[in-house]
């Protein structure tokens, strides 16, 4: 663990998030994190959305103070810190987000040769542009009032109204399907999510399901206590343990 | 050296008067990359219980401006874990370990303070209270920390409780005070994303700059009314608020949350101190 010195390059809107990139020796691999000082009382975690090998760009919500910067503005950084995704050399990839949570797992849309994305959101008008992700990813739209593409949550099985289908099925096919499936939602999603998982894969083998948990994490060395995390074997710290969990093995109500 | 428990038969001499502060620095295993430990006086370890306790659910931590609210729930492994976790670590650190014991019974008090009795390098406990403890209470947990143990007693005072508890705890036996602990506030959890969502609110610890005023007039009233020693914490973010809490009559200080944002001013401090003439008690 240690610090560096990174140096904002520019950012620029890409509705409805901005992006901003920031030039550094080590940046964080997908998943895992680096603890960026802002000038607030608490370092913010960045997750990477692209990176190479002179740094990283990151999605941030508009008027985030890094939205303000001046291009060559140094940002202190702590990490990269946490353990990110584990693909394995994964030649088919299932990624699986809520929109609002969808930036962590960017960095893997090309990661494999064959790359399935399942998007949540609450309506159509708050799905990103399709445009804007790689045309070699296989791409499911979910939306919760069935206003475009499978009627969600990922996780009903509840019956769909006329003309609308669920997603469920479809989500246990690709599940099927997959290599190795990184999802990135809410906290309190992931052991239904790790049900479904389960219920496709017989005795899935470790880290083929991973789950990326949305939590505070001030201090990011496992000092603060504030980012613990229940799972099956006990309360683990995020910052260190994670954020990226095996999720049938942690998160499954039922082994 | 620095003595922080004078009245105690062992003594609990410092090397530094700069130390991290409960809950700050976890149990001595993190944050040894980026801060020279040889350089503090102590590592007080995060609070620990007779018995686990889970972390808080919900929301943990909100910001308001420069400040923040943070409530953990305290979560630990319970002391014998901790002690089978930990006792290696704080064999091989440089500095002395003062663990940070919640107080919750008198019993359960007892029984964890006479488990870190003769533990090595331990060299003190400081007793957590609660925000509403009685003083009666307090003096009780006191008497339970120090009943089987043979450790220098530190008593971390709630921060509106000064006044009633810190002279009677010095009094009754502690050997030094924590003056004081970060005082209980409420902030909104987040900005509400619509009308429909209720705004939630968190209820816990508060860490900011503005608590080293408070903490200023708290050392101002009572440093030279106490007969023990007094242990600076709250909102010291750089060598000139140490310097000042020095000079108002503490013997140390302890450096809290905020230096999660900037680990190494731990180290800064300390040298800048070391370098300077403010540890007046320092031979």
């Amino acid at each position: 663990m240690k610090t560096q010195d990174a140096v904002f390059r520019q950012a620029y809107p890409a509705p409805p998030y901005w992006v901003a990139r920031f030039d550094v020796a080590h940046p964080p691999g997908p998943g895992a994190f680096v603890l960026a000082d802002f000038g607030g009382p608490l370092r913010e975690p960045l997750f990477p959305a692209t990176i190479d090998a002179n740094g990283f760009t990151v999605m941030l919500p508009p008027r985030h103070p890094a939205t303000r910067l001046l291009p060559g503005t140094t940002v202190n950084m702590l990490g990269p810190l946490g353990q990110g995704f584990r693909l394995g050399g994964a030649t088919r990839l299932l990624l699986v987000a809520e929109t609002a949570c969808l930036p962590p797992l960017l960095p893997l849309l090309e990661a494999a040769p064959a790359v399935a994305l399942v998007i949540e959101a609450p309506t159509r008008a708050q799905l990103p542009p399709p445009d804007r992700l790689p045309p070699t990813v296989e791409l499911t739209l979910v939306t919760r009032d069935g206003s475009a593409g499978y009627l969600g949550p990922l996780e009903s099985q509840d019956p769909a109204p006329a003309n609308l289908q669920r997603v469920m099925p479809h989500l246990v096919e690709l599940i099927a399907w997959a290599e190795c499936a990184c999802f990135a939602c809410a906290n309190d999603r992931y052991p239904a999510l790790a049900t479904i998982v389960r219920a496709a894969r017989i005795q899935p083998p470790p880290d083929f399901a991973q789950a990326l948990v949305q939590v505070p994490m001030p201090c990011g060395v496992g000092a603060c206590e504030v980012c613990r995390t229940p799972t099956r074997a006990g309360e683990k710290h995020a910052c260190i343990d994670g954020p990226v969990f095996d999720m049938a093995r942690n998160f499954a109500l039922t082994l | 050296m620095i003595e922080l428990a004078p009245r105690h038969k062992f003594g609990l001499p410092i090397a530094s008067p700069v130390m991290p502060s409960a809950g700050a620095f976890g149990y001595g295993d993190t944050y040894h990359d980026l801060v020279d430990l040889h350089v503090l006086g102590a590592l007080v370890t995060n609070p620990v219980s007779l018995n686990p306790r889970e972390a808080a659910r919900g929301a943990r931590i909100a910001v308001h401006g420069e400040h923040f609210v943070a409530h953990t729930g305290l979560p630990n492994p319970g002391v014998k874990r901790v002690l089978r976790q930990y006792r290696q670590t704080w064999e091989r650190l440089p500095i002395p370990v003062i663990v940070h014991l919640i107080a919750t019974t008198p019993a359960e008090t007892a029984k964890a303070a006479e488990q870190l009795s003769g533990v090595q390098n331990v060299v003190g406990i400081e007793l957590g209270l609660v925000d509403n403890v009685t003083p009666q209470r307090a003096l009780n947990l006191l008497d339970a920390a120090r009943a089987d143990g043979d450790l220098p007693v530190i008593v971390r005072v709630p921060f509106t409780g000064v006044d009633a508890l810190a002279p009677l705890l010095a009094d009754h036996g502690a050997d030094a005070l924590t003056l004081t602990a970060p005082p209980r506030a409420v902030l909104p959890a987040a900005e509400a994303v619509d009308d429909s969502e209720a705004r939630r609110y968190i209820r816990g610890r508060l860490y900011g700059p503005a608590l080293l005023p408070l903490l200023l007039n708290v050392l101002a009233r009572w440093c030279s009314k106490l007969p023990v020693p007094v242990i600076a914490c709250g909102g010291i973010a750089g060598l000139q608020d140490a310097i000042a809490c020095l000079e108002l009559g503490a013997t140390a200080l302890q450096v809290d949350a905020l230096l999660w944002r900037d680990p190494a001013m731990l180290q800064r401090i300390a040298e800048g101190l070391a370098k300077s003439d403010s540890s007046p008690r320092s031979e």
